[in-house]
C-alpha cells in the first residue's frame, strides 16, 4: 500500500513538470546513438609568427555525425572543439558573403557551400586560394584584388541624370545584368585562372573583368567607351586565354569567361 | 607599361615596430604601389595591342581552315599563290602563339634580359623562317608538295 502511494505521487509530481514528450514511454526513451564516423581533414597552416617554419599541412580527425553537412561547419567544429589557433574567415555561412572562399579537394570553392564527402577513406585536403600572398593559415592577402575592382570604377557613371525620379530602364535592358550582378567577389574565379597566376600584377583577371563588363551593358552607364578603351592593351584583358577555369569553378555558378568575350566582341566590333 | 607592383619584399618594409617579429613578418607580404586605397593602375590604351591584334588573331586562324582545306585538295605546283600565302599565314600565326607565351611567362617586366632577348630570338627565328619557306617554295616543290610527299611516304 505504502508503495503504491509513493509511485501515485511519484507520477503526480513528473506530470506536473512540463514536459515535451507526449508519452511516458517516451520520455524514457534513450536517445538514438549515432554510430561514430571519423573522417581525417588536412588543412594548411602557416603561422606568420613564426616566418622561417614553411607551411604544412596538419590533420584533424572529427566524427562526421557530430558535424554540420558543409566542410564550414566541420572547420568551425575543429576551431571549437580541437584547434583555437585554426584561422580562416567566414560570415554569413551561406554562400551570399564570400568569405570562406578557399582551394577545397583541390576546387576553389565557398566552404559554406561545399559538402562534405562522406567517404571516410579519403581525406579531405583543404588550401587558401591558390597564387596569393598569404596573411595566416586560410586567409589570403586580398588587398591586390580590391584594388584591381576599385580600378574599374565599379558605379555607375552618367553625366546626364534624369531631371527628376531614378534612371529608367527596359526590361530588355535590364536582363543584360543577370548572370552579371550576382557576382559576391569570393574571387574563385581569378585564383583559378593561370593568366591570373602568372601575371596578377597587370592582368585584372575573370572576376573584375566579369564587372567591368557589369557596367559596360548597363544601359543608364554612359561611360561604356571609357571603360572599354582601358581595356585597350596587352595586359588588363587580353591575357586571356579563354581557359574556362572562371566558369567551371564559380560557387554561385556565374559565367565570367562569357561576359570577358563579350567584352572582346565589343571591342573588335567597335 | 607600368612597372610591377607585386614584389617580394627583400627588405623589411618598418623597422619601427618594437618586435622583431613584426619586422620578420613584413618580409613576407607584398608591396602596393600607393596605398591600400589606391585603385591600380592601367597601361597605356593601344588599339594595336588590344582589339587589333586580338581581331587579326583570330581572322588568321580561321582563315588557315579553309586554306589547308583548298592546299589538301589542290597541288601545290599549281597553285603557288596558295603555297605562298600558306607559308606566311602559318609562319605568322606561329609567331603570334609563341609570341604570346614570351608574354605570358617571360614578361620584361619580371625578365628584364631573357625577356627581349626572347622576343628578339622568335622574330629573328620568324624571319629565318620566312625567308626559308620563300626559298623552298621558289626553288624547291613547295610546302604543299612537301607535306603530300611526307604523307605518303
Amino acid at each position: 500500500m505504502q508503495v503504491l502511494a509513493n509511485t501515485a505521487r511519484a507520477n503526480a509530481l513528473r506530470s506536473s513538470i512540463r514536459s515535451f514528450a507526449s508519452s511516458a514511454a517516451r520520455s524514457q526513451a534513450a536517445p538514438l546513438e549515432k554510430p561514430v564516423l571519423n573522417k581525417e581533414f588536412k588543412i594548411y597552416r602557416w603561422n606568420p609568427d613564426e616566418p622561417a617554419k614553411k607551411p604544412t599541412l596538419q590533420t584533424y580527425t572529427i566524427d562526421l555525425n557530430q558535424t554540420g553537412p558543409m566542410v564550414l561547419d566541420a572547420l568551425i567544429k575543429i576551431k571549437n572543439e580541437i584547434d583555437p589557433t585554426l584561422t580562416f574567415r567566414r560570415s554569413c555561412r551561406e554562400g551570399i558573403c564570400g568569405s570562406c572562399a578557399m582551394n577545397i579537394d583541390g576546387q576553389n570553392t565557398l566552404a559554406c557551400l561545399c559538402r562534405i564527402d562522406r567517404k571516410t577513406s579519403k581525406d579531405t585536403k583543404i588550401y587558401p586560394l591558390p597564387h596569393m600572398y598569404i596573411v595566416k593559415d586560410l586567409v589570403p592577402d586580398m588587398t591586390l584584388f580590391y584594388k584591381q575592382y576599385k580600378s574599374i570604377k565599379p558605379y555607375l557613371q552618367n553625366d546626364n541624370p534624369p531631371e527628376k525620379g531614378e534612371f529608367l530602364q527596359s526590361q530588355e535592358d535590364r536582363k543584360k545584368l543577370d548572370g552579371l550582378y550576382e557576382c559576391i567577389l569570393c574571387a574563385c574565379c581569378s585564383t583559378s585562372c593561370p593568366s591570373y597566376w602568372w601575371n596578377q600584377d597587370e592582368y585584372l583577371g575573370p572576376a573584375t573583368l566579369m564587372q567591368a563588363y557589369r557596367w559596360i551593358a548597363d544601359s543608364r552607364d554612359s561611360y561604356s567607351s571609357q571603360r572599354k578603351d582601358q581595356l585597350q592593351n596587352e595586359m588588363s584583358m587580353y591575357r586571356c586565354h579563354t581557359i574556362f577555369n572562371c566558369a567551371r569553378t564559380c560557387p554561385k555558378g556565374l559565367n565570367p569567361a562569357a561576359a570577358i568575350a563579350k567584352i572582346k566582341l565589343e571591342l573588335a566590333a567597335e | 607599361m607600368a612597372s610591377s607592383m607585386l614584389l617580394r619584399s627583400t627588405l623589411p618594409r618598418s623597422f619601427a615596430s618594437a618586435t622583431g617579429r613584426n619586422v620578420l613578418r613584413s618580409a613576407l607580404q607584398a608591396i602596393y604601389s600607393g596605398t591600400v586605397n589606391d585603385p591600380t593602375t592601367f597601361p597605356p590604351s593601344s588599339k594595336t595591342h588590344g582589339s587589333y591584334h586580338w581581331a587579326f588573331e583570330r581572322l588568321l586562324a580561321a582563315s588557315l581552315v579553309p586554306m589547308t582545306t583548298a592546299a589538301f585538295v589542290t597541288t601545290g605546283s599549281s597553285y603557288p599563290v596558295l603555297d605562298g600565302l600558306l607559308g606566311i599565314s602559318l609562319v605568322m600565326h606561329s609567331h603570334i602563339g609563341f609570341d604570346s607565351m614570351v608574354v605570358d611567362y617571360l614578361h620584361k617586366r619580371k625578365f628584364p634580359i631573357i625577356g627581349p632577348a626572347m622576343t628578339w630570338i622568335l622574330r629573328t627565328a620568324t624571319v629565318g623562317v620566312l625567308v626559308g619557306v620563300y626559298q623552298f617554295n621558289t626553288n624547291d616543290i613547295g610546302l604543299t608538295e612537301l607535306i603530300a610527299k611526307v604523307w605518303t611516304a
